[in-house]
């Protein structure tokens, strides 16, 4: 099967502007014909073939390479679609929105540029990935951590500019990055907050500069191309314990999300915990034919042996205590005590913990900025690989926790997957992600996940619920929802983009931003 | 590349300064343990526990299979398979993935 045109550039155009790529980068790093299915979204959702299909791939090495392949883009026409290494793949991968697109794979701008132990913080290119600047700070035995998110070979750029969140006290990840460099699409070179200031030093060192804060609109946009980045490290704790508590019933989130709203403002709860789903955590070294041969989700019998064979329970709070030991050992007495009204609940350290593999084992290197891709044992629970994340935002409230928990799950169910979830703690705010497992080799299951996915976003949409990421498929879907004010906000990313982006070359269509002449036909 | 380096003198002694990531000439063990390991090189990793299950544990630790091509290898690590995703060429390059290939198919 030819690989698909974007629209308005023909095959002749299309291989003239590849030959001009090939000149920039060289005739290795342009990567057509098969070599592209290597950029195709791995778990696909819609069983349309020709969507979301990239025409090529070009792998530059430098930000001025980057400048020269968006004037030939320009110049062109042609599409590019902009990927740091590619890895996000619960929500597509490298695979673009706008089918023949050509993506913009910045996986060989892998410097590490500096890493700063006085200050803590790094300045990276969007190819380095978390194994890569991890390894770096420990051949060189500095006293600095990372926050990991769950794919450790992702980019520390890409994951910040998609709002990805990690486990350690840092696990905002866009919170932490201070200071970019973009490349905008007409070729220009921009340097954000206070690198805007020949010879300043302190570009890593404060995000806003002087006048409007701009960092935030390159992340999840197509605005422009973000060739560095300054991220945050956290310096090595004087002392570090991590902990599980477990409860017993799905019911219990209600109060536990209660209980940790004043402990995580107050700060009592140092990391961005989480609060995992039974499914979930068993997922990760067990599958489902070892406990269950029938249709549907597992019932509530098989739950319970699960719970006693693992030794977790319906919900598996993770934590961690950072600092020297008379400090942490205040903080767990609090956070054990206010745990401990609830009936049932289980508290463990590492050192009680019976089982191999086990879940708090791992989980104690992700909250200590360890990167693993251990997490993604969850992709076997039914063997079919294909995975999508439902995202939506709620207050840490115990209301809001059950109302959503309630929600999502019940639908999940009556679809009949089993419900895998887990609750990212903010300072405010949860991200409630559920995870859904499919057979991505079944068009049927992919079309009900599809009527799944759709039905969610309506209904936590109409309760005021917005998901804080998706999959490529839904970007228009979910951008649709953040309506107030006859779409008022969609419009001005409109706006903004047709004024950085008049040929609207850059990324079209993500997070629902189109062009002008892409615009025009489509559902707002 | 003129700023970091000043910032690097004026700010820290601690402060260091970089070289590409990635060594040009890497054997297929390297390759092997900087791409595949995380998944592949333990029994307790997602890969090796997903191919235990499906083909039996004597075939679930990719170093210890016998019946590996590397037509195979090539194959599956561009295209992916089922979990798996595909290793683009930008980061795994032909060279390397052909002698990566070569390592685990001489198993």
């Amino acid at each position: 099967m030819a690989e698909p045109l974007p629209p308005g550039v023909n095959a002749a155009q299309m291989a003239d502007a590849l030959e001009r790529f090939r000149k920039v980068v060289g005739g290795d790093w342009v990567f057509a014909g098969e070599k592209v299915g290597s950029y195709y979204d791995p778990y696909t959702i819609p069983n349309d073939a020709e969507r979301y299909k990239a025409h090529a791939a070009i792998a530059p090495a430098s930000t001025e390479q980057v400048q020269e392949i968006v004037k030939i883009a320009n110049e062109s026409r042609v599409p590019l679609w902009t990927v740091s290494r590619g890895k996000n793949f619960a929500y597509g991968g490298a695979a673009p929105v706008l089918s023949g697109s050509v993506v913009l794979d910045l996986s060989r701008m892998n410097r590490i540029l500096e890493v700063n132990e006085k200050f803590g913080y790094a300045l990276v290119e969007p190819g380095v990935s978390y194994f890569d600047l991890y390894k770096y700070i420990q051949e060189r035995g500095l006293k600095l951590w990372l926050d990991v998110p769950d794919p450790g070979w992702g980019s520390v750029v890409g994951n910040a500019l998609d709002h990805g969140v990690g486990y350690t006290p840092y696990g905002d990840h866009f919170g932490m990055q201070c200071g970019m460099e973009v490349v905008l699409a007409n070729g220009e070179v921009v340097r954000t907050g206070m690198g805007a200031m020949p010879g300043n030093n302190t570009w890593q060192l404060f995000k806003y500069g002087f006048g409007p804060y701009v960092d935030g609109m390159f992340s999840q946009s197509n605005f422009g191309i973000v060739t560095k980045m300054g991220i945050w490290l956290m310096p090595e704790p004087a002392g570090y314990r991590p902990y599980l508590i477990t409860f017993p019933r799905e019911e219990d989130i209600e109060q536990v999300v209660e209980i940790v709203r004043p402990l995580k403002l107050n700060n009592v709860i140092q990391n961005a915990a989480t609060i995992r789903s039974l499914v979930l955590d068993a997922a990760l070294f067990t599958t489902r034919s070892q406990y269950y041969s029938g249709a549907g989700p597992i019932p509530p019998s098989v739950a319970k042996q699960i719970m006693a064979d693992q030794d977790i329970g319906m919900w598996n709070f993770c934590g961690a205590l950072y600092g020297p030991k008379p400090v942490t050992d205040a903080l767990w007495t609090a956070i054990r005590d206010s745990f401990a009204t609830i009936p049932g609940a289980k508290f463990y350290f590492p050192e009680d913990r019976k089982h191999r593999p086990d879940i708090l084992i791992h989980r104690a290197d992700t909250m200590k900025g360890i990167p693993k891709l251990t997490e993604f044992g969850f992709l076997n629970w039914n063997g079919g690989g294909g995975h999508v994340g439902f995202s939506p935002v709620s207050p840490t409230t115990g209301q809001d926790a059950i109302k959503q928990f309630k929600m999502v799950s019940g639908r999940v169910r009556e679809a009949g997957f089993d419900y895998m979830g887990l609750m990212a703690i903010g300072f405010r705010e949860l991200h409630h992600v559920t995870v859904i497992v499919y057979d991505q080799t079944q068009p049927q299951e992919r079309q009900k996940l599809h009527e799944l996915f759709g039905r969610l976003v309506r209904e936590a949409a109409a309760e005021g619920y917005g998901e804080y990421r998706t999959h490529i498929h839904y970007m228009d879907t979910i951008a649709g929802t953040y309506s107030w004010n006859d779409h008022a906000l969609l419009k001005m990313h409109q706006t903004i983009k047709d004024a950085l982006d008049p040929n609207g070359v850059l990324s079209p269509g993500k997070s629902g931003i189109w062009p002008k002449h892409l615009r025009e036909g489509r559902k707002s | 590349m003129k700023r970091v380096a000043c910032v690097s003198v004026v700010l820290s002694a601690l402060a260091v300064l970089a070289s590409p990531v990635r060594a040009a000439d890497m054997t297929g063990k390297e390759i092997f343990d900087h791409y595949c390991t995380y998944c592949h090189g333990s029994k307790d990793g997602p890969g090796t526990m997903q191919l235990g299950r499906t083909r039996g544990k004597g075939q679930a630790l990719l170093t210890e299979r016998t019946n590996l091509t590397a037509d195979y290898i090539e194959y599956v690590v561009r295209h992916g398979l089922k979990s798996m995703p595909p290793f683009a060429p930008s980061d795994l390059t032909d060279a390397k993935l052909k002698a990566l290939a070569a390592f685990l198919a001489k198993k």
